[in-house]
């Protein structure tokens, strides 16, 4: 067995929201050894709902129980003296730092990225944060709804005349975790191409505003801005309720008009008023209201069924027990169950994507509060065992 | 300076739509040689389709395959080679262009490759140590959706995002973009990277099966272990959070303008009640903590809505950030262009086209992070159809003219599309009208500074 891609690299992570622990996890899960450090009372994911079995316990937060798997985990007081020169130590036997402090956090008590690239000159550090490291906003403060309003996705979510609506979740944040850990492999790879080391400046609203494609350009090709779905006429390609759920539809891969008529078993709709999309968009009013009335009739699993065979782009709305049933991720070990020591056994959404070589693999459960710590002070860095103890009662880990 | 990530990597862009193009226009700012494969008969569907985005000054020209806005962020700094894949002699020029590349992406439905032995395991016999990005909307295999046709908008429904997504009370909804199609295009590019340093270290290329239903569901992780671990099934809550409280976006200054703002601590909520002008709330044993703030959150937001629909956004966010509040502006499209903070981050990017190309300057969206030591920048304007066509064939596969001439003949390679119709355009004032746009601005040029 190969070991996973980014064998041999390795990571701390300092950081305590989604977007830095879901970062560092893309790089565990695809073989990194990655050791998170929190502060003694532990990081702020341990206090985030939801709690398995409602058990507001620091062990059974499952955000960190999904989010800092394949980790191992130590304390470390970054605001003592002592906890600075611990991380200081640290770094120079790793080669990516993942953090999500406050920009100018880290500087303030000497750790910056200039200082701990002097200590180990190859370092990549990866900072992710809501506006990014530098510029006017760059102290606000950020929030997933700050960072969907700011990334422009609001103006053109939810209806007009009603006000831009936010994804559900907590998206942004994920989006900040996944180009942090694309931005970090890209940069890691560079360094075998002679880049040497970098800071990686992520910023989150930026994430969310890299998704605006049709958005962003419309402005300075044609002078335009981008609204939200009409209040009415514009069902067509957003949800719609069929007798047991709601359904999405859309024209394109290898079906025709006809084919997407006949799934909703309605002739009315080949005249010649829904031809093309153009005519749609005008004409959207008695088109939803022809497609509702006929989706009333049909049940959601027997649309995707049909759909499938006539190679309609055909969804439906599942919710999140559906999906935590479904046979297709079922089919692609989607699922991993790990055996957490204090949750126990328990089945939790692992594979982002699937290697042919170097397949995803279920290393640890997320660590618990200082699990590592005397295999990190005392058997990595050296500390004697009254040493490490010492280290406790001076709360620097 | 040291040379840029991805300098010397080739890059065999076989893909189409949103995502994948999307990484290898990223793959391109980073320093990759990428090349764009389209059918002569299968141009890009962002070139002619409700996927094109806009066309410059809303006219869609002599080669309106070439114009497209959408098409044009995607591509940019790529070559484009156009081969007929459902002909031998295009698949056996698409092997000749694997030989000498390092990555190979394509988002065919998974018979596809197959069919035409393009797969990973002939690919890995003609190059061993080749890397290929697959992405697809159920993923590769055996499993039961594995075939079925898929695209962003109906995935949407399908990774649960939908279920979480709406006005509160009201029915399951859809983010305004392919949200989706992006989240594979970031998992590309991780995948891309590890591969990349992998077979620097090992001499192995893999295979990387990407699905973005399976990306889409990894979004939802905390969703799904409330409902694996406590049986609950996701709500939809509109524009307010969890565990803060007020939250949402409000009406600001002028026509269709908003704020949005987030109070988590007590500490904000007294400082948001002095910005309100609204003291005697901070007293108030209603609003005194966020349990007390989350039920009374209608009465708030009426608050709120008084005091913002007065005000201009911007002017809001620097208040309440000034005070410790999270807060922002809901920015348009168009107010990017303006905002100060992507200014100071360089986010847009000015890409000059070459005068034959009649698009003079546009401006892109670069990327959402800076990197230290090697700065980015967007390398080029995207190319014209089948742009490299002679040169690549010639050059790189070593094609004698004869042979190159007789392609050209027999549609194998094109340099204009030979399908494709672009949608016609209803012009600007009737989309305001029709609520297709959300205002029309003739003056962007002069405001832009665009040649």
């Amino acid at each position: 067995m190969p070991p996973g891609v980014l064998g041999g690299v390795k990571v701390l992570d300092l950081s305590e929201d989604i977007a830095g622990s879901f970062c560092a996890r893309l790089l565990a899960d695809y073989g990194a050894d990655v050791l998170k450090l929190e502060p003694p009372g532990g990081a702020a994911l341990r206090r985030m709902g939801p709690f398995h079995q409602d058990d507001p316990h620091p062990e059974k937060s499952l955000f960190n129980l999904v989010l800092n798997l394949n980790k191992k985990g130590a304390t470390i007081n970054l605001e003592t003296t002592t906890g600075q020169a611990l991380l200081k130590e640290l770094v120079q036997r790793v080669d990516v730092v993942v953090e999500t402090f406050h920009p100018g956090h880290l500087e303030s008590l000497g750790l910056g990225y200039d200082a701990l690239q002097e200590l180990n000159p190859s370092l990549v550090m990866t900072s992710i944060t809501p506006f990014g490291q530098e510029g006017p906003y760059s102290q606000y403060l950020g929030e997933e709804i700050v960072s969907y309003a700011m990334g422009m996705i609001m103006s053109i979510s939810g209806s007009q005349g009603r006000a831009p609506l936010k994804h559900g979740g907590f998206q942004a944040q994920y989006e900040g975790g996944l180009n942090g850990a694309a931005a970090t492999a890209i940069c890691l790879f560079g360094m075998e191409n002679g880049c040497g080391g970098q800071h990686i400046d992520v910023a989150i609203n930026d994430c969310v505003a890299s998704t605006m494609m049709a958005t962003q350009t419309m402005y300075p090709f044609m002078g335009g801005t981008q609204h939200r779905r009409r209040a009415t006429g514009q069902d067509f390609t957003y949800p719609m309720p069929c007798a047991d759920g709601w359904v999405i539809v859309q024209t394109g891969g290898g079906a025709s008009w006809e084919d997407i008529v006949n799934l909703f078993q309605e002739p009315e709709l080949l005249d010649s008023r829904f031809s093309n999309t153009d005519e749609r968009a005008l004409n959207g009013v008695e088109m939803d209201k022809i497609m509702v009335d006929a989706l009333s009739r049909l049940n959601k699993w027997d649309l995707f069924a049909k759909a499938a065979e006539a190679r309609i782009l055909f969804g439906l709305v599942q919710t999140p027990k559906e999906i935590a049933e479904c046979p297709q991720l079922e089919s692609r070990e989607f699922y991993r169950e790990v055996d957490h020591p204090v949750i126990g056994k328990i089945k939790v959404p692992a594979v982002l994507f699937n290697f042919s070589l170097c397949p995803y693999e279920l290393r640890h459960p997320a660590p618990t509060l200082g699990q590592h710590n005397q295999e990190i002070y005392v058997d990595g860095l050296g500390y004697s065992q009254e040493d490490f103890c010492r280290l406790r009662q001076l709360n620097a880990i | 300076m040291p040379q840029l990530p991805m300098e010397g990597i080739r890059v065999l862009d076989s893909t189409y739509v949103f995502a994948l193009p999307y990484t290898g226009a990223l793959l391109s700012d980073f320093g990759a040689e990428v090349i764009k494969i389209e059918g002569p008969a299968h141009p890009d569907t962002t070139r002619n389709s409700g996927l094109a985005g806009s066309y410059p000054e809303h006219d869609l020209g002599d080669d309106p395959w070439n114009r497209p806005s959408t098409y044009n962020l995607l591509h940019r700094g790529k070559q484009s080679l156009t081969l007929d894949m459902t002909d031998p002699r295009g698949r056996d020029l698409f092997r000749d262009m694997v030989r000498v590349s390092d990555v190979v992406m394509e988002n065919f439905t998974p018979r596809v490759m197959r069919a035409w032995e393009l797969d990973y395991p002939n690919l890995r016999k003609i190059k061993p140590d080749i890397i290929m990005i697959s992405n697809t909307g159920f993923g590769h295999g055996g499993g039961p959706y594995s075939n079925n046709p898929a695209q962003a908008t109906t995935l949407e429904g399908m990774h649960g995002h939908c279920w979480v997504t709406g006005y509160d009370g009201d029915g399951p909804n859809r983010v305004g973009a392919s949200f989706v199609d992006f989240l594979s295009t970031w998992t590309a590019l991780f995948a891309i990277g590890s591969a990349l340093r992998y077979r620097s270290r090992t001499g192995q290329g893999q295979w990387a099966d990407i699905a973005m239903y399976q990306a889409g569901v990894m979004f939802m992780s905390d969703y799904l272990m409330d409902a694996i671990s406590n049986g609950r099934d996701g709500e939809r809550i509109g524009n307010r959070h969890p565990y803060r409280a007020p939250q949402g976006c409000y009406p600001a200054q002028g026509d269709n303008e908003w704020i949005a703002l987030s109070v988590g601590t007590d500490e904000q909520w007294q400082s948001l009640c002095k910005v309100l002008g609204r003291e005697d709330l901070a007293q108030n044993a209603r609003y005194a903590d966020l349990l007390s703030r989350q039920r009374n959150h209608d009465e708030l937001d009426k608050v709120i809505e008084t005091w913002s629909a007065e005000r201009d956004k911007y002017d809001m966010m620097h208040q309440l950030q000034g005070v410790g509040i999270p807060a922002g502006p809901v920015l348009t499209g168009k107010d990017v262009h303006f905002d100060p903070q992507y200014k100071s981050r360089g986010f847009l990017e000015r890409v000059e086209y070459p005068e034959e190309r009649g698009l003079g300057s546009r401006i892109f969206m670069g990327r959402p992070y800076k990197f230290s030591n090697t700065p980015l920048r967007i390398r080029g304007p995207a190319p014209t159809f089948g742009q490299d066509n002679e040169r690549l064939l010639k050059e790189l596969l070593g094609i004698k003219d004869d042979v190159y001439q007789g392609l050209v003949q027999d549609s194998i390679t094109a340099e204009i599309p030979l399908a494709g119709n672009p949608v016609p355009r209803i012009p600007q004032e009737r989309m305001v009208e029709l609520g297709l746009m959300a205002a029309w601005d003739p003056e962007y040029r002069e405001r832009l500074g665009l040649s």
